[in-house]
């Protein structure tokens, strides 16, 4: 899926066509909800023209080290992304922006987590008229353990095998609780259904064909939500993971100019202002103020909150022996009954 | 004979003239060295007297623009200064003999003698004192005109004898000059002088010896 | 002549300046050293630590090994710094289990990490790397096959430790020599203090004050102020000679202008010609003794004053001797007497010496025997050749001197008791001056019958030859 943004542009591309250069952006990050970042950057650099493709996590990891490289990377599929980091594909960004950007959300100034979205659990309405909907990990299990019967086959949550997203979230859920299993092996009672994206989970919720999600985006299912009353959306109350979309400049990128002012866009108070304001990707940046930051989400949630750490302990997640004996133990977990 | 006498000192200008006149001279005495620069370009002079300490100028520096210049004419410095260096100076330049102050007269008139009668047998190619003469081109010896008849070691000694005519004429440059390098007794130049000094008796010239150092031909006193 | 060449201080700066940058450069470069070698260990030592964390992950399945890499060994690996990171489990073949990166482990790596736990410098993909590997034995239930662990990461890091140690040993060096610096320049001014104290007092010094210097100095200008001390009495000396020589000149000149006095005073006040030409005679005579006079005081003056005694050079004694005696042979003043050369030695005598002073010296010998002897007495010049010395000898048939004077007879206006003569009394000051500066030892004896020897013996330089 590939869109090429010329809104509002097209005055300026006509008056400053020599000038136009195309920066290709590959992203894990629906087009939707990136679209006013991507309209913000466009009105400060009308000299650079966006060809923002969006795919999945897997899709984007393979674009990397394709022979035509894109300039710019973004994926929420943060063991990939520091594994391509590690393996050299990012090139430094050498800014004040990069510079003065936390350090628990950056790696060696080569690639940036500049979005801060919470993981949730999503209900339908139907839910809360049978049962007690879940605030803690600990109330999930006990549901759908208590509620097995009621929940058999209402259950969503990723696949691990399909969704990097879904694999991280699970991996990092395993190193906080071993009780996590037990969960796992709670959904696979309840012959929990395993989805590819939060997406289809949030249709699945809303068409009454589940009654609860498990790990959901935090950004898109507040967004779901405000359409659709019938979700609810619900943040844990004893711990709530938190992801970050990162971004980094390709190595080989055919414009490292263009693709360092987008970064730096990304990282800067006005481009984090946009995030904040006009997305539900929440910003990472304390001086922003707006709807959607990671300030606000900690007033409203408490220090509950865990971000995946942003570091080389990410590497041990694309291990393929790691991965294989983890979905080995899922499968064993999940298909217990 | 023209003498330029070059000095600042009237006294010793006028005893000079005094004393030099009377030899048959003519004597121009200038008291500047510009005046006898200029004097010098214009006429012959057969001796200059050159005082070394002029009011204008240095001496030395006179005597090195007469030699510059070709100009042979014999000089005699007459100094008071007695710095060995000014001597040397001065002979190095070209100066023919130098005489530092005070001086006797009669060392003056001797010394101007000697240096005339160089410049003159410059002139004649003959050698001259008193009666005896000796024509160093025919290589013949005059006494009163007459040629002498001689061996060539007599004649030698002659010469030799003449060409120091008023000064000791060194004993080892006669020998030399009558036998050659080879070795020769201590009285064989002796035999050479009596007989020589025989033929003499009644010239009004004599040879007188000096002990080891060698013989001056001279005028008999009167 | 005072050539000044730079200052003591400078020159004390420079040598402490070299001396402190050598040992700076030293100091720096062990510095430097210390600083890599410390972060290496610092370093090393994480890699070791991440290698055997990952080891502790390594289970045995089903005859093979696995391993569940454990995220601490990786933060270890990458530090701080945020290092890019490198694992790999190796089974017994060298195959690769679990690795991160393509980074080539070369065989002989293998080979040595089996031996014992082993470092290495790697690159990869144009960045350096640092490598450890090591082998562990697993227990597993069926094999023992051991595995290799390799860990590794890039350098920035250890860049940082060292750079940020160097540092450190750059400022506390630059500190240090700061206040070296600082105390030897304190150092130095209190040290160079007596010099200063000495030099305030000698300028302060009167021109003609030649007493010996009050002052308190260090032993290392113990001898320069003794020095000093000593120039300054050999100055005293030698200026109170200069006036005793001075005064005795002048008493000297005096008597014959006294004479030139009367007689020219008797001859004024005469009417008689005759009178008139003898004072004119005596006029002329004491002329003659004062000009003499006058040129011997100042042949003497300058021989015992002139310091820079021009060096010595060989002379042929033989034919210096000949040349002055010729020349003084035919001057008027000899013609009354027997003026003549012992026959010289056949080779060439050398002595070192100024040739114009040993012209004056033997000037003043003939003139002396020419003026203390009567018209007609023999004089004889000569050369005792010897060995290793040769002795140059005048004597003469006179009346010889009185034997109490012979010890006198070289100091100045000593006439040897004789008051009949034109002379000075200065002529054997003079010999006795020359033969000093020439090193020579001379005599003076009286002959038998009658007459005078005066004999001076030079030291002879080997070698025959003169040029």
């Amino acid at each position: 899926m590939s869109w090429r943004l010329l809104l509002g542009g097209w005055w300026l591309s006509l008056a400053l066509p020599a000038w136009s250069e195309v920066l290709v952006i590959e992203a894990a990050l629906d087009h939707d909800v990136a679209a006013p970042l991507l309209r913000a950057f466009e009105q400060a650099h009308p000299g650079i023209e966006l060809d923002y493709r969006d795919s999945s996590t897997l899709e984007v990891d393979s674009r990397i080290v394709a022979d035509d490289p894109p300039d710019v990377v973004i994926s929420s599929a943060m063991p990939w992304q520091m594994a391509r980091t590690n393996e050299g594909y990012a090139s430094r960004l050498e800014s004040a922006e990069a510079r003065a950007w936390p350090e628990w959300a950056k790696w060696r100034e080569e690639v940036f987590g500049f979005t801060f979205e919470p993981i949730v659990i999503a209900y339908r309405l139907d839910l809360a008229r049978h049962m007690t909907p879940p605030a803690t990990h600990a109330d999930l299990h006990a549901l759908l353990t208590e509620e097995r019967e009621r929940l058999r086959g209402r259950v969503t949550t990723y696949s691990p095998a399909e969704s990097g997203i879904g694999y991280s979230l699970f991996q990092q859920d395993a190193r906080y609780s071993t009780r996590f299993w037990d969960l796992v092996a709670a959904m696979g009672n309840a012959e929990a259904v395993l989805e590819g994206n939060t997406r289809d989970m949030l249709e699945g919720i809303s068409e009454g064909r589940y009654w609860l999600g498990y790990n959901l985006l935090g950004s898109y299912a507040m967004v779901w939500a405000q359409e659709h009353p019938e979700v609810i959306v619900q943040v844990p109350q004893d711990y709530a993971l938190v992801m970050m979309r990162m971004a980094f400049i390709h190595r080989d990128a055919p414009h490292p100019a263009a693709a360092r002012q987008f970064l730096d866009f990304l990282l800067s108070r006005e481009g984090q202002r946009v995030i904040a304001g006009e997305t539900p990707l929440f910003s990472v940046r304390p001086d922003v103020i707006g709807p959607y930051t990671a300030q606000r989400l900690r007033d409203q949630v408490g220090d509950r909150l865990y971000p995946i750490p942003l570091n080389a302990s990410l590497l041990a997640f694309v291990d393929p022996q790691r991965r294989a004996a983890f979905m080995q133990r899922w499968r064993r977990e999940f298909e217990r009954r | 004979m023209r003498l330029l006498v070059v000095e600042d000192d009237p006294l010793i200008a006028r005893s000079l003239e005094q004393a030099l006149t009377p030899l048959g001279n003519t004597v121009e005495a200038f008291t500047r060295h510009a005046d006898a620069s200029a004097a010098l370009r214009h006429d012959r002079f057969d001796l200059v007297l050159l005082d070394l300490g002029l009011p204008d100028g240095d001496g030395l520096a006179l005597l090195g623009e007469l030699r510059e210049r070709g100009d042979t004419t014999p000089v005699l410095i007459l100094t008071a200064r007695d710095g060995i260096d000014d001597r040397v100076r001065g002979l190095d330049l070209g100066a023919d003999d130098y005489l530092a102050k005070p001086f006797s007269l009669v060392e003056l008139e001797a010394r101007v003698r000697a240096l005339l009668r160089r410049s003159q047998q410059r002139i004649d190619n003959r050698l001259r004192l008193g009666a005896l003469c000796f024509d160093s081109v025919a290589g013949l010896a005059y006494l009163n005109d007459t040629a002498l008849e001689l061996p060539r070691r007599e004649l030698a000694l002659i010469e030799g004898l003449l060409l120091h005519a008023g000064n000791i004429a060194p004993r080892e440059m006669l020998e030399r000059r009558l036998f050659g390098f080879g070795e020769v007794g201590p009285n064989a130049l002796e035999v050479y002088i009596s007989r020589l000094r025989k033929r003499l008796q009644g010239s009004g010239l004599r040879i007188r010896t000096f002990r080891g150092l060698g013989y001056r031909l001279e005028e008999a006193e009167a | 002549m005072i050539v000044v060449d730079g200052t003591l201080k400078t020159r004390l700066a420079l040598w402490l300046l070299a001396t402190v940058a050598s040992l700076g450069l030293l100091l720096l470069v062990e510095a430097y050293l210390s600083a890599t070698r410390a972060a290496e260990r610092a370093y090393d030592s994480q890699l070791e630590a991440a290698a055997l964390t990952i080891a502790e992950a390594v289970q045995w399945q089903d005859g093979q090994p696995l391993v569940e890499i454990p995220l601490a060994a990786l933060q270890i690996i990458a530090t701080r710094h945020q290092e890019r990171v490198f694992y790999a489990v190796l089974d017994a073949r060298g195959e690769p289990l679990s690795a991160n990166l393509d980074l080539a482990i070369e065989k002989r790596w293998r080979d040595a990490a089996a031996e014992r736990p082993s470092w290495h410098d790697a690159d990869h993909r144009g960045q350096p790397w640092r490598l450890h590997g090591r082998e562990f034995d697993s227990a597993g239930w069926e094999t023992q096959d051991p595995v290799q662990i390799w860990v590794g990461h890039t350098l920035a890091g250890r860049r940082s430790l060292s750079g940020e140690l160097f540092e450190h040993a750059v400022t506390r060096f630059l500190a240090m020599v700061l206040v070296a610096g600082l105390l030897m320049f304190l150092a130095m001014r209190v040290a160079l203090a007596p010099m200063r104290r000495l030099r305030h007092q000698l300028r302060r010094r009167a021109a003609d004050d030649m007493r010996p210097l009050d002052a308190r100095v260090p032993r290392e200008l113990q001898e320069l102020a003794e020095t000093l001390d000593n120039l300054f009495a050999r100055q005293r000396n030698s200026r109170d000679a200069l006036l005793r020589y001075t005064a005795d000149a002048s008493h000297q000149l005096k008597t014959p202008l006294a004479g030139l006095q009367s007689a020219s005073e008797l001859a004024l006040k005469s009417e008689d010609p005759n009178a008139w030409r003898r004072a004119l005679g005596e006029v002329h005579d004491g002329a003659a003794r004062t000009s003499r006079l006058a040129n011997q005081l100042l042949s003497l003056a300058r021989l015992r004053h002139v310091a820079d005694a021009s060096r010595l050079a060989p002379v042929d004694l033989g034919a210096l001797l000949r040349e002055t005696l010729l020349e003084w042979a035919d001057r008027d003043l000899a013609g009354a007497h027997d003026l003549g050369l012992a026959p010289l030695p056949a080779r060439p005598v050398l002595v070192p010496g100024e040739p114009w002073a040993l012209r004056e010296l033997l000037g003043n010998l003939i003139d002396n025997a020419l003026r203390y002897t009567p018209p007609g007495s023999e004089i004889t010049l000569g050369l005792n050749d010897e060995e290793e010395s040769v002795e140059l000898y005048i004597e003469d048939d006179g009346p010889g001197v009185e034997p109490s004077r012979l010890a006198r007879l070289h100091q100045p206006f000593e006439r040897g008791g004789r008051q009949d003569t034109e002379g000075s009394g200065l002529g054997l000051a003079i010999v006795d001056s020359i033969a000093r500066r020439h090193g020579a030892e001379w005599r003076v004896e009286n002959r038998t019958p009658h007459g005078l020897r005066i004999t001076l013996r030079f030291r002879r330089l080997p070698g025959a030859s003169v040029a």
